[in-house]
């Protein structure tokens, strides 16, 4: 069975009131959904949050999934609009994040520039932590199309539909994206 | 010096739907200038970095389970148990309840069978049944005191007629002790009156040997004279 068709077959189950069909259906999707709340709030905590959100939506949406779409595409959909509530709500992803611009460069994480290697060694706490110190320089709109299409691979036009946006839109937020960490990364390579 | 064409040529470079002679002219272009040739790499960079990411470990949590078991009342199985086997504890609670309530009374012997409530019969039942059983307790404490007393009093005499023989053994002995003491306190003394009298005796003897040697001495002086 492809995971498609498993897919569709667990959310039957559980819109049948299977709970052991609904639980494998999380397990699923689970990580991916945490690191990706992780890369946009920057902690584990508020990730937590953002990912037991995500999965009440996907609950209490699931019997409007009709398998148009990818279950992925659909999830990830969801996980967009909750992460858009949130920080409207909390202002927790764009403003308080608790990032010291001081100790941030991304030349720290860009082997080449700087002639220093990243560590072989360096932990996938520290590796990750890098990233998200990276990324919590970008606005959330910035942040959201970074995740769709360097994470999770998406095309421009998927990324359009998601956000309800154009493609030029969502280009253009790319572009900047990687501009602004860019001009950052000379900006500290300049006062340092 | 500015590229007017950096921002729509790396914009494009990254789409996935570019024609491979669009991505050709692009690449072409990128190579010749220096500034989007920079940008390029630093964009490639940058994703690749970003592309090292490693999956972290989802923390624990219930994944929802409890409220989709919740919302699709899958306790209601438990409910049904309860119903099932549990009224069972439950009326024998009530029954029992209601019976110290009422002070109910069921008596069942050889001559009858009834069911009281307030459990006046009973009552007198068990008041009669009380007295027999003390008077009954009386008599056997009764028994039992005066076989205790028989007891100690033999008990008693017993130990006193021991104890007399006792102090009658020990009296015999000391009266023995006292005699032979006294025995040989007797043959001491006789003994040293006989030490007493023979030299007393002894000495008699040397006076009377003295007086006879004076008179021979004066005998002899007187013939002398003569």
């Amino acid at each position: 069975m492809s995971l498609v068709n498993e897919d569709e077959a667990l959310i039957a189950a559980a819109l049948n009131g299977s709970a052991y069909a609904w639980e494998k259906l999380v397990k699923r999707y689970e990580t991916q959904i945490f690191n990706y709340s992780v890369r946009l709030t920057g902690n584990s905590s508020d990730a937590m949050d953002l990912m037991q959100e995500v999965f009440l939506g996907v609950y209490r949406n699931l019997h409007r999934f009709r398998g148009d779409a990818k279950f992925s595409s659909w999830i990830f959909r969801i996980a967009h609009n909750k992460a858009v509530d949130m920080n409207r709500r909390r202002r927790l992803l764009s403003n308080q994040l608790r990032i010291n611009d001081d100790e941030f460069d991304i030349l720290d994480i860009l082997p080449g520039d700087t002639g220093n290697e990243p560590d072989e060694k360096l932990g996938t706490q520290q590796q990750n932590g890098k990233i998200t110190r990276m990324l919590a320089r970008l606005s959330l709109e910035q942040r959201l199309v970074v995740e769709f299409k360097v994470f999770q691979s998406l095309t421009f036009d998927e990324i359009a539909v998601m956000q309800d946006i154009s493609a030029n839109t969502v280009k253009t937020r790319f572009y900047t994206a990687l501009k602004k960490l860019k001009a950052v990364s000379e900006e500290n390579n300049v006062l340092s | 010096m500015s590229c007017p064409k950096t921002q729509h040529l790396l914009q494009e470079y990254f789409s996935d739907d570019l024609t491979p002679l669009s991505k050709k002219e692009i690449e072409n272009h990128i190579y010749s200038c220096e500034q989007c040739s920079n940008e390029l790499e630093f964009f490639l960079l940058a994703q690749n970095k970003m592309q090292g990411w490693k999956d972290q470990r989802v923390p624990h949590w219930d994944r929802g389970t409890e409220l989709f078991k919740r919302e699709h009342h899958q306790g209601r199985t438990e409910t049904k148990f309860w119903n099932r086997w549990l009224w069972v504890p439950t009326a024998v609670s009530l029954v029992m309840f209601c019976a110290l309530l009422f002070n109910l009374s069921v008596v069942s012997s050889e001559q009858e069978f009834s069911i009281s409530f307030g459990a006046k019969s009973f009552d007198r039942q068990l008041q009669s049944q009380l007295i027999e059983f003390q008077q009954q307790q009386r008599a056997e404490m009764d028994v039992l005191v005066l076989q205790v007393e028989d007891w100690v009093n033999s008990g008693n005499v017993q130990l006193m007629r021991t104890v007399m023989e006792q102090a009658q053994e020990a009296a015999v002995e000391n009266l023995d002790r006292i005699y032979a003491y006294f025995e040989q306190q007797r043959l001491r003394d006789l003994e040293d009156m006989r030490v007493g009298y023979q030299e007393l005796v002894n000495s008699d003897y040397e006076t009377i040997r003295s007086l006879q040697q004076l008179a021979q001495f004066h005998s002899y002086q007187g013939s002398t004279v003569r």
